[in-house]
């Protein structure tokens, strides 16, 4: 373990780490552009140089790894001036035109400016180097060739990450720009993560462009829930509405996040979203929905119990399906209880995407193996008519079927449909593929839907029954006294 | 006295003749830690422009390695350097044999001579020296039956000079594009297909035999000081004889100037010498009258060696334009890769246009000076000092030429 001296402070650097990283752990922050954790290092910012003791040059923090007594000077005035310097040359020819720019308010060339610039600049717009703008590079991006700095952060991601390698730098010296072959598009399930290592407004993303200033967004940290991989999110947002989904990169799941998992956020204000509720063919609020269905189900229970079929779903929360558990043992009183099929779980692509496109199959596992659960192949199906459970499984097995159906989006299943909120609207729990439990978290809200374990629980109170929860907190103790721990 | 350019020899035949070959010979028969040693001895310093030390870097490079390379270093594109040339030209033997010898040195199996793409008479002229030395077992398996074998393969660059930087070369021969690396590892560590390599210059090879031959201490007495040796000098300009010398290092400049070159053509005079190649600190006549023609004089002159590449600047020759062709040249072969090269020369090239073009105030000159030193030291390769350092010595030692054109009385241009 090499120990360093940073500004006068002793560090403890690990083996092979670098000078940037090793002061990054300690809280000190070297500018930089081109260095990204997750790529390999390039060294063509040149905004990271420090003063090293004994070297006659300044060095980059970022290739430059840490050595046994090493003293290092990140803020002497010689650093200082070799940033205002590097920031000069790399705006040198950068179209200044934040006004109109995606980037501005997250962009490092504002806020180095503001950090280390700060001078008056030498260079006439009418002498600056023109390149082209607005340039479709794929389903989700656009890029811009004046504004990019070249830092290659996107061609290594496309060569070290997806390893498609579509981009490319084109040209020499300051004619250079980042280039893709004629006809190519980055079509790759990833791409939406080059508009976000990118540092400055070159590449910007489609769908985010021009509908929100980034300093009007407000951030909530929350889960994937695309497939059993559960990344991390951070989900960008502003008054009842989501912008953005980012990753939230940690060392556990995720760095990146797929743009499939990404652009699930639409799924709050799309078109297809179920903001009524059905019964009999009968569009009605929600209330007046539990009503009724509270009557046909009581009718069922007294007429034929044992057609009632209670199906857990592996996409719903940890909560939800409780909610349906407890129903079905306590309020309805069956053994009748399924879950799907079991699906297989590993990452398919080698990045992120998992072959379990749901994102609770560990619980649904858990409870099975708990509560000696059937899954569906294990039944008749003919033996069931009136399903409970979530729409999309239901409508795969039972087409054609009463019950109590809940539902994100239109169906055309004919039985009872109610409107549930998204784990964008309400708090959930989930078991990624790894074992970890992790929360959602509640951004946006409507008046539309219901959470799924409330709108039980008031059925359950029209049975005069009781649940062992009143509100989302009171799960809390269910799921650690039933031992669904994270791993 | 000349080493490399005493005896031409085009063919193998004569080079034979010539006593060629025999320090391959003599150098099979000698441990390669011996070989190493004497090049130390013998205080040879690369001849590309650095001038580090030739015994040391091969003795970087690790023993227990199983593959390692060995790089000639031919592309030679720096302006006013034309040194390289003339050793393929008169002598590829001897680099051939240099290469060997220097491969058997370090250990390794396979040499590359990567040399400028617009060298093509010299790409024949090394194919066909290399076609000769493989049919006399010169070079190929169990060379001169010893369990030494050693292939050279040629390869020919597309016309950047950016490739004649070491690791960039190294890119280049593996078919990507030529962008330096970042130093650490150095290539005695991970060089060419990340494993070690030696990269030398055709004159630094050229030298090897003689070394061999003649043991490193005699070569190390050639030449004053820690300056040991020959070296060429491919001097351009109005001087009476341009052209190619081999010099013992340390003869002063104007022993070489009269003597050598025998001074200007008529109706000429010496206004400024670029010693080494363009991108080193330009002279004027005065202090290049006192400065002998070594590594050491001439850092203490303020300026380097280099390659050898002379220039010989009249009086009749406007700084200013001088100045904008280099910076014209640097622009246009900056790679691109780091931010203080890849804007700053193209910056410099349009501020001397203004300052040419007589658009430009006092300020703009100190301006440039200003940009030049920015960008000095702050690369991941030394391009962007070889645009600063000419431009920093023109405008330090001929600012009044650049103030006359911001006045518009430049007498020397029409313009």
């Amino acid at each position: 373990m090499p120990k360093i001296i940073i500004d006068e402070i002793e560090i403890e650097a690990k083996e092979g780490e670098t000078v940037l990283q090793a002061a990054e752990r300690y809280g000190i922050y070297i500018p930089r552009y081109c260095y990204h954790p997750a790529l390999s290092i390039a060294g063509n910012c040149r905004m990271c140089l420090v003063e090293i003791e004994k070297m006659p040059k300044l060095q980059t923090a970022c290739s430059t790894l840490a050595q046994e007594g090493m003293k290092i000077n990140t803020k002497s005035e010689k650093v200082k001036k070799a940033r205002q310097d590097a920031l000069e040359f790399l705006l040198l020819n950068h179209p200044l035109d934040c006004p109109i720019c995606d980037q501005a308010g997250e962009c490092y060339l504002q806020d180095y400016y503001m950090d280390y610039g700060l001078y008056k600049s030498r260079v006439k717009l009418e002498d600056k180097n023109r390149k082209e703008k607005r340039l479709d590079f794929g389903q989700y991006l656009i890029l811009d060739r004046e504004r990019c700095i070249l830092c290659t952060r996107c061609v290594r991601f496309c060569e070290e990450i997806t390893k498609t390698g579509e981009l490319f730098v084109s040209n020499r010296g300051d004619h250079s720009f980042i280039d893709i072959k004629p006809g190519d598009k980055i079509n790759n399930n990833y791409s939406l993560n080059i508009a976000d290592i990118c540092p400055v407004g070159a590449f910007t993303s489609k769908d985010f462009r021009f509908k929100q200033r980034a300093w009007f967004l407000k951030e909530k940290k929350s889960i994937c829930l695309g497939c059993a991989t559960g990344c991390k999110i951070k989900a960008h947002y502003n008054e009842n509405k989501i912008y953005r989904i980012m990753p939230d990169p940690n060392i556990e799941t995720n760095t990146w996040l797929c743009d499939y998992g990404r652009m699930l956020y639409k799924i709050s204000d799309s078109r297809e979203r179920l903001r009524y509720c059905v019964v009999d063919s009968n569009k009605m609020d929600i209330r007046s929905g539990l009503l009724k269905i509270f009557d046909r189900l009581n009718s069922q229970l007294t007429s034929d119990k044992d057609k009632i079929l209670v199906f857990l779903s592996s996409n719903l929360s940890i909560e939800d399906n409780l909610a349906l558990f407890y129903f079905a043992r306590t309020v309805i009183e069956t053994e009748n209880i399924v879950i799907d099929d079991l699906k297989e779980q590993k990452i398919e692509d080698g990045i992120l995407l998992n072959t379990d496109k749901t994102p609770n199959s560990k619980f649904i596992y858990q409870l099975k193996n708990k509560y000696k659960l059937k899954t569906i192949s294990e039944i008749k199906k003919e033996d069931f008519n009136f399903i409970i459970g979530y729409d999309s499984e239901i409508k795969k097995y039972f087409p054609k079927n009463d019950g109590i159906n809940f539902s994100f989006l239109e169906s055309d299943t004919r039985a009872s449909l109610f409107p549930i909120k998204t784990y964008f609207e309400q708090k959930g729990s989930f078991i990624n593929y790894q074992g970890y439990l992790r929360e959602t978290e509640k951004i946006i809200d409507n008046d539309f839907s219901i959470e799924l374990w409330s709108a039980i629980n008031k059925l359950a109170n029209y049975f005069s029954k009781y649940m062992p929860f009143n509100q989302i907190d009171d799960f809390e103790k269910i799921i650690s006294k039933e031992g669904y721990k994270n791993k | 006295m000349k080493i490399i350019l005493e005896k031409e020899a085009f063919d193998i035949e004569t080079y034979i003749k010539n006593g060629g070959y025999m320090a391959l010979k003599k150098a099979i028969a000698m441990n390669p830690d011996n070989i190493i040693e004497e090049v130390k001895k013998s205080n040879l310093r690369g001849r590309g422009g650095a001038g580090f030390p030739t015994g040391l870097k091969w003795s970087f490079i690790p023993k227990n390695v199983k593959d390692k390379y060995l790089v000639c270093n031919s592309d030679e594109s720096e302006p006013g350097t034309f040194k390289d040339r003339e050793i393929i030209n008169k002598n590829p033997h001897m680099l051939i044999e240099g290469m060997i010898i220097a491969g058997y040195a370090i250990g390794a199996n396979q040499g590359y001579i990567y040399i400028r793409g617009e060298f093509i008479k010299e790409a024949r002229i090394l194919e066909k020296a290399i076609i000769e030395a493989n049919k006399k077992n010169l070079l190929g398996d169990k060379i001169l039956n010893s369990n030494f074998n050693f292939k050279i393969r040629l390869v020919r660059g597309a016309g950047a000079y950016i490739c004649g930087e070491e690791t960039a070369l190294l890119e280049s021969i593996l078919g990507k594009r030529g962008h330096p690396r970042l130093k650490p590892p150095f290539p005695a560590i991970k060089g060419l297909y990340d494993k070690p390599t030696v990269i030398n210059n055709v004159e630094t090879l050229a030298t090897i035999p003689y070394i061999v031959i003649n043991g490193g201490e005699k070569y190390s007495k050639i030449g004053v000081g820690k300056s040991a040796g020959t070296k060429l000098f491919s001097v351009s300009g109005p001087v009476k004889k341009p052209g190619v010398y081999e010099i013992e290092l340390g003869m002063p400049f104007k022993d070489f100037f009269e003597n050598y070159l025998g001074n200007m053509k008529e109706g000429e005079n010496l206004k400024a010498v670029i010693v080494g190649g363009s991108s080193v600190p330009v002279l004027t006549a005065d202090e290049a009258m006192s400065v002998n023609l070594d590594y050491e004089s001439l850092q203490k002159a303020g300026t380097m060696l280099g390659s050898g590449g002379m220039i010989i600047i009249p009086e009749r020759q406007c700084m200013v334009e001088a100045l904008y062709i280099l910076a014209r040249f640097y622009h246009h072969e900056s790679c691109g890769q780091c931010a203080p090269c890849r804007e700053g020369t193209g910056w410099i090239e349009k501020q001397l246009k203004k300052i040419l073009a007589g658009n430009a105030k006092s300020k703009d000159i100190d301006d440039a000076y200003e940009i030049a030193n920015n960008m000095m030291g702050k690369t991941i390769c030394p391009l962007a000092d070889a645009l600063a350092m000419p431009v920093m010595s023109f405008i330090t030692k001929f600012r009044n030429e650049f103030e006359s054109h911001i006045e518009g009385k430049c007498k020397l241009c029409q313009r």
